[in-house]
């Protein structure tokens, strides 16, 4: 009973401290979600008004009428998409053979990507718009999955080399000793097993290309082509007041297909990330 | 822990198909040639333009030896560059592993709704670069932004800050916006750590009657160490090559007191056309995260050895 009084306190102040993180958290994107729903007269009155006054989806009617922002995400779907089947593809055979196989070769490569994970996009920017240019693929959805691809990649190796370092070795020589080949073996027993890892790894994929700003920006030059993020800082006109209710509800259309990712693959994501990030 | 399967694996095992050695190279083949085309060979474009002045009206390349290295490292838009990337890098740390670290612990004590708020506390790491900017490019605004209505209503300040507009103050803006984004990092990893926390030791000294400040020093706080200490090398090289949050709240302005080195290499490219000095900056912060980047492999080493007991 003592002990229960002498907790309380803590309690409340442990519950305190946790919503004052929450609301940190939360309430920024909660101002966008609310901005959205205002008439623009309502959102630059001053003193702001908290809740919106009058309910309106006008912003969301004429961003997919009167703006191309429908095909911006139309086309960042599709490279997010085949983005994240290369890279979970390729990922996953490449990750494979780093964890299980200790020859020189394989290693040096293992160490290499361990070196691409580091390499920051800023650093690319300039010779890779140069190969794309040389490759005739600016201004090509392709030629940004190709970057996309690429940059993601380590990330994918590292942490699904860690994942299928996780499995047991034991299981796959069962399945040879009944017959099966090595390859055959690693589709049937180890990538079953290590499917949060690849669920984790495709979402942050996804995430990652649907999101992308630099070189979406600087590779693609024709309006119907842009992905999102260029697209959306489009809607920012050069002069002249800025649309706010326009582009939250546009910044509202972006998070949404994230936000149901991330949903679905809570469970995944923060153990891979937790367990990935920082050790492969 | 180097299986059966390994170099040594029994040849009866091998019924059919290929080598090991040769499956490994199929496996890896795709992806490495994908890295070497588009992740290393860009290092050698690099450098070569490096090396070359490119004429701006008629493209033709010259031969310039070191001249951009000269240009860049002499250049005082550089100095000034790498003095506010330091400011960024150590603002953006300050502020990011503590706040990691006390979220990390407020949602692992058990509380109700503690499943829930893990997954709210990490919305943020979520949300694109260019919405968390435009957001608080919004909320930020000295005119009607809700952040000085709150700040002024409540009496904090007298007049509104404009955080993004005032040279004095912009940088900083920054690093707060970066760092609302970045934080879930620092509690994604620990809070993975923390999991593994061996509790029969804090039981014990609690029994020993330690406070629970006492527990967090010499129990929770060394084992989170090591994790900590590699996350916050991981984010140091980020933080110092973050291009999207500073570019996308202020491209770099007012006044060129937010331009951080990675906008300095984006404005050499996309502003002045100097393809050279571009690559020429942009290889030099290579070598600069090469010395980082070796660290990390030394600490990830040496992590992987005590996990796997090597």
């Amino acid at each position: 009973m003592n002990l229960r009084i002498r907790l309380r306190p803590t309690r409340a102040l442990q519950y305190l401290l946790m919503l004052g993180l929450l609301a940190l958290n939360v309430l920024p994107l909660a101002w966008i979600a609310i901005t959205s729903l205002k008439t623009d007269v309502e959102i630059v009155q001053y003193p702001p008004t908290i809740l919106p006054a009058h309910v309106t989806l006008a912003n969301f009617v004429e961003l997919f009428t009167a703006t191309l922002y429908g095909r911006y995400m139309l086309n960042s779907a599709f490279v997010a998409t085949i983005s994240t089947i290369v890279v979970v593809g390729l990922g996953m055979f490449a990750a494979y053979a780093f964890a299980r196989f200790r020859f020189r070769l394989i290693n040096v490569l293992g160490e290499l990507s361990l070196f691409a994970y580091m390499v920051p996009s800023i650093l690319l920017l300039v010779p890779l718009l140069r190969i794309m240019f040389v490759l005739q693929l600016d201004n090509n959805s392709w030629g940004l999955i190709l970057i996309y691809s690429t940059l993601l990649l380590p990330f994918a190796l590292w942490t699904l080399r860690s994942y299928f370092q996780g499995v047991a070795v034991e299981l796959e020589e069962a399945a040879m000793v009944d017959g099966c080949t090595r390859f055959g073996a690693f589709l049937r027993v180890v990538v079953p097993q290590a499917v949060p890892g690849l669920i984790a790894t495709a979402i942050f994929t996804f995430n990652a290309s649907w999101s992308e700003f630099l070189f979406a920006s600087t590779l693609l030059t024709s309006p119907d082509r842009l992905t999102i993020s260029p697209g959306l800082l489009l809607l920012l006109p050069a002069t002249g007041l800025i649309r706010w209710g326009l582009i939250m509800a546009a910044a509202i259309a972006m998070i949404l297909p994230l936000l149901v990712l991330f949903i679905v693959g809570q469970r995944q994501l923060v153990e891979t990330w937790g367990e990935g990030a920082v050790k492969g | 822990m180097s299986s059966l399967l390994g170099r040594a694996a029994p040849q009866r095992l091998r019924r059919k198909g290929i080598s090991d050695r040769q499956l490994a190279l199929l496996l890896v083949a795709p992806a490495g040639l994908l890295l070497m085309a588009f992740e290393f060979y860009p290092f050698f474009v690099a450098g070569y333009d490096s090396l070359f002045v490119t004429d701006q009206i008629t493209n033709a390349r010259t031969w310039a030896g070191l001249d951009n290295f000269r240009a860049i490292l002499t250049s005082p838009e550089t100095h000034d560059a790498f003095g506010r990337s330091l400011i960024f890098v150590i603002g953006c740390l300050l502020i990011q592993a503590p706040l990691g670290l006390i979220t990390a612990m407020a949602l692992n004590v058990g509380l109700r709704g503690q499943t829930l708020a893990r997954g709210l506390s990490l919305l943020p790491y979520m949300v694109p670069a260019i919405v968390t900017a435009l957001s608080f490019r919004f909320s930020l605004n000295g005119l009607y932004g809700v952040v000085d209505y709150l700040l002024v209503s409540l009496r904090i300040v007298h007049n509104p800050i404009f955080f993004l507009d005032d040279t004095h103050i912009a940088l900083y803006s920054v690093i707060a916006i970066s760092s609302w984004r970045h934080a879930p990092f620092f509690t994604i990893v620990l809070l993975a750590r923390l999991q593994t926390l061996p509790r029969d030791q804090l039981e014990a000294a609690r029994i020993d009657g330690a406070t629970p400040l006492r527990a967090f020093r010499h129990i929770t706080l060394p084992w989170l160490m090591p994790v900590l200490l590699v996350a916050m090398l991981l984010r140091t090289i980020w933080c110092g090559v973050e291009f999207d949050t500073p570019y996308l709240t202020t491209y770099g302005g007012p006044l060129n007191s937010t331009t951080v080195v990675p906008l300095a290499i984006y404005n050499l490219y996309a502003d002045q056309h100097e393809f050279g000095q571009a690559s020429a900056l942009a290889l030099c912060v290579g070598a600069l995260l090469l010395v980082g980047s070796i660290l990390y492999l030394r600490s990830y080493r040496r992590t992987e050895a005590s996990e796997t007991g090597f």
